[in-house]
């Protein structure tokens, strides 16, 4: 007599579509239900804020991911190639989207009577230092996930005996986080002081 | 019985073509801010080419075009690189380290304070 064994059959789709159904259940009852406009915040850019706070928290999950996979490949225990391929190509599209939500933000920062103009006024180190730091550290990280992708794609059926690449592939997802905590880190303290 | 065919071996020179031209990028990055801040007409050009382009440039000032630039140089030397090395093998090891001192250039020269010291003598 055999025990009852797993059913490995059942369509990945199944699963999908429950998930999905359930998605679209939350969100309908969420935005029938819950006063959006406050949870956007007051302003005439709150849309804005809201799209970039957003890439940036998407991009953080993304980005943290391909630090646990850097570790994974580095170490050789991440051997599931399409899941690798798939998360760089998405940190990388997440490292674009928070970059151009970014400089749509930008332009109500930098306008007269935005934060730019308060934190000149007050304490001009806050622009000139760790603004101007941060809008330029928050470049590095596209250049380095297209590559970690690209490499990704590319070699993505040769990086079991290929211990060089794996390795490269490793060194630039832990530098797409390290560039992305930074900016991040400076990008909140600098809302919390004043957004736009 | 048939064995399934070993997948051909690809070179590294598109690899390396990739790492070095991103290097690139950002060291052009690092230079656009570095030569804004030291003169005034390079800090217009910057401007001048955001407004070519970019949607909204005129609100995002000449950070638009130090972005131009970066992403100029990435892309042409990448595809020039990759041109040039894509049936060679190249080494890795001397580009991904050759890619870190560029990076590590792109950062210190971006820092405000560097920028400022660079920039006025």
């Amino acid at each position: 007599m055999t025990g009852p064994t797993p059913n490995t059959s059942a369509p990945a789709a199944v699963l999908w579509a429950v998930i999905g159904l359930l998605g679209i259940i939350g969100l309908t009852v969420v935005f029938l239900t819950a006063p959006g406009e406050a949870l956007l915040g007051p302003g005439q850019y709150a849309i804005r804020g809201a799209l970039h706070g957003t890439a940036a928290g998407l991009f953080m999950v993304t980005s943290t991911i391909g630090l646990f996979q850097a570790y994974r490949i580095f170490t050789g225990t991440a051997w599931n190639i399409a899941e690798l391929q798939i998360g760089g190509v998405i940190n990388a599209a997440m490292a674009l989207l928070t970059i151009i939500s970014g400089n749509w933000i930008y332009i109500p920062y930098r306008a007269g009577g935005g934060p730019r103009s308060h934190f000149l006024e007050v304490g001009p180190e806050i622009h000139k230092v760790f603004f101007e730091f941060k809008e330029f550290a928050a470049l590095f990280t596209f250049p380095l996930a297209v590559v970690a992708a690209y490499l990704l794609v590319r070699y993505g059926s040769q990086l079991h005996e290929r211990k060089g690449l794996s390795t490269v592939i490793a060194a630039l997802l832990v530098l797409v986080f390290f560039y992305f905590v930074v900016t991040f880190g400076l990008g909140a303290a600098i809302t919390k002081l004043k957004s736009v | 019985m048939r064995s399934s065919p070993s997948p051909r071996h690809l070179t590294t020179g598109p690899a390396a073509a990739a790492l070095l031209a991103a290097g690139l990028g950002l060291l052009a990055l690092g230079a656009s801010q570095l030569f804004s801040e030291a003169a005034p007409a390079f800090k217009d050009a910057m401007q001048t080419l955001g407004n070519a382009w970019m949607p909204g440039a005129p609100g995002i000032g000449p950070y638009s075009g130090k972005e131009t630039v970066g992403l100029l140089v990435w892309l042409l030397s990448w595809a020039c690189l990759h041109a040039a090395w894509r049936k060679r093998e190249v080494n890795l090891v001397a580009t991904g380290a050759v890619m870190l001192a560029l990076l590590g250039i792109a950062t210190t020269i971006l820092w405000p304070p560097v920028t400022g010291w660079f920039a006025h003598h």
